[in-house]
């Protein structure tokens, strides 16, 4: 489950009204990748005149430990097993378009490889509180991405009450709380690292597709 | 999951919308160029015979307070597969069944007004009713010529059939595999035709598809645990 809109600045910079309530939306697990998979830039895409733009957009995640429903923003950390970093990987102009037409925004966020996740799970205790961090992504070098996580707009005891309202969350469940600004688009060759400070950094490359 | 005396393990459920004319017309929606695709999450799925929970804190909010019934045939993935050709795609499927897409209708609506993802009114607890067996398609060669139908309480409120499907399966295996790798297991539901209406707890739901069978789910109000 990812949130969208939950820093200022990138709500910002991408023209979105401010959320008055956690905004939800769902990546499947054909997504999921680690440990310096690569990025798979669809052909579809590549290829696509209109479609053609894909954007990173770095993330605390927070994982599930234990089953949970209905749990209140004062217990929340007691279902939390740690902290990682998640790059939801979005396929912006497709993103854009099918909102416009009042869709659900499914396809562009669910290409295969188009969640990578790591380097590690941080538990709770070692990070006392993840509303202060520095969040940040690079792209072949160069920073793109710049913030902190004091900056979210729902915090995460919030997010998990919120959530936890519409669906039963299971262990290893994953959520992730939000990008700051300065999304831009990669290419094929690019090399993404995502870091946030007491996790460490996930690092990977993106490739074009072979079919 | 068990279905009747096969297991599944999913790791996604898509749904398509809007996929009956019948449907499109009396949701006012425009007809689509493409599928229109969204995912529930696995939290949502019941056996037959198993309740659907109203939400507690739907039924008690007078702007929320409406979830609908979706009768739809759905199609369960045989084997790992991307790149589906229409073709084919028969080769990737399992079999079929019988899908209940709850939906919590005023929560959907004002989320697709405010140009949202639609994923709070339809991945709810329970709001995934799939049953009451699967069918291979060895036993269903067309399953574009099958009745499908409703009944609230006794009463049909849906009755279609599957010809009047807007994009056939294997259009939709194909255009779905372009965008994701499907796994065995995987389910996808087709869409749902006129006649959706909604549902309060005591209610009894009869979901039935010609050759596959009745899914059948009481409708009961959340107890919440404190």
């Amino acid at each position: 489950m990812c949130l969208g809109r939950n820093y200022l600045d990138h709500i910002k910079e991408t023209n979105a009204p401010i959320p008055t309530e956690p905004i939800f939306f769902v990546k499947t697990l054909n997504t999921l990748i680690t440990d310096n998979e690569p990025i798979i830039y669809p052909k579809i895409l590549y290829e696509s005149e209109k479609y053609n733009r894909v954007d990173h957009e770095v993330e605390l995640a927070f994982i599930i430990f234990q089953t949970c429903k209905n749990i209140t923003a004062e217990r929340a950390f007691d279902y939390i097993q740690g902290y990682t970093i998640f790059l939801d990987l979005t396929a912006r102009i497709m993103q854009k378009s099918d909102r416009d037409i009042n869709l659900p925004w499914y396809r562009s966020k669910n290409f295969d490889s188009f969640g990578p996740i790591g380097p590690r799970i941080v538990p709770c205790s070692e990070i006392t509180d993840p509303h202060n961090l520095s969040i940040q992504l690079k792209v072949n070098g160069q920073t793109r991405q710049y913030s902190n996580t004091k900056h979210m707009l729902f915090k995460i005891p919030q997010i998990l009450e919120y959530l936890s309202k519409f669906v039963t969350l299971e262990r290893g469940d994953i959520v992730a709380t939000g990008t700051p600004s300065g999304i831009s688009s990669i290419q094929p060759g690019d090399v993404l690292e995502a870091s946030i400070e007491k996790i460490g950094t996930i690092r990977h490359e993106v490739i074009l597709e072979q079919i | 999951m068990k279905i009747d005396d096969i297991t599944i393990n999913p790791t996604k459920i898509i749904c398509i919308g809007t996929n009956y004319m019948d449907h499109i017309e009396e949701t006012k929606l425009e007809v689509p160029k493409e599928p229109v695709l969204f995912p529930k999450t696995l939290n949502c799925l019941i056996s037959s015979d198993e309740p659907i929970i109203y939400p507690k804190w739907i039924f008690n909010n007078r702007k929320y307070n409406r979830i609908d019934y979706e009768v739809e045939l759905a199609f369960i993935i045989k084997d790992k597969c991307k790149y589906v050709k229409a073709n084919d795609a028969y080769d990737h499927i399992l079999g079929y069944t019988v899908f209940n897409d709850i939906t919590a209708r005023k929560i959907q609506v004002k989320d697709i007004t405010s140009k949202l993802p639609w994923f709070r009114s339809k991945s709810l607890d329970t709001f995934g009713p799939i049953g009451p067996r699967v069918v291979s398609n060895q036993e269903i060669d067309d399953p574009h010529n099958l009745k499908i139908e409703l009944k609230l309480n006794g009463e049909i409120k849906q009755s279609s059939n599957t010809k009047y499907l807007l994009f056939k399966i294997p259009e939709l295996l194909e255009y779905i595999s372009q965008f994701f790798t499907m796994e065995h297991g995987d389910i996808v539901a087709t869409g749902t035709p006129s006649g959706i209406g909604p549902i309060k707890p005591g209610d009894l739901l009869e979901a039935s598809i010609e050759k596959i069978g009745t899914l059948t789910n009481k409708v009961i109000l959340e107890e919440m645990v404190s």
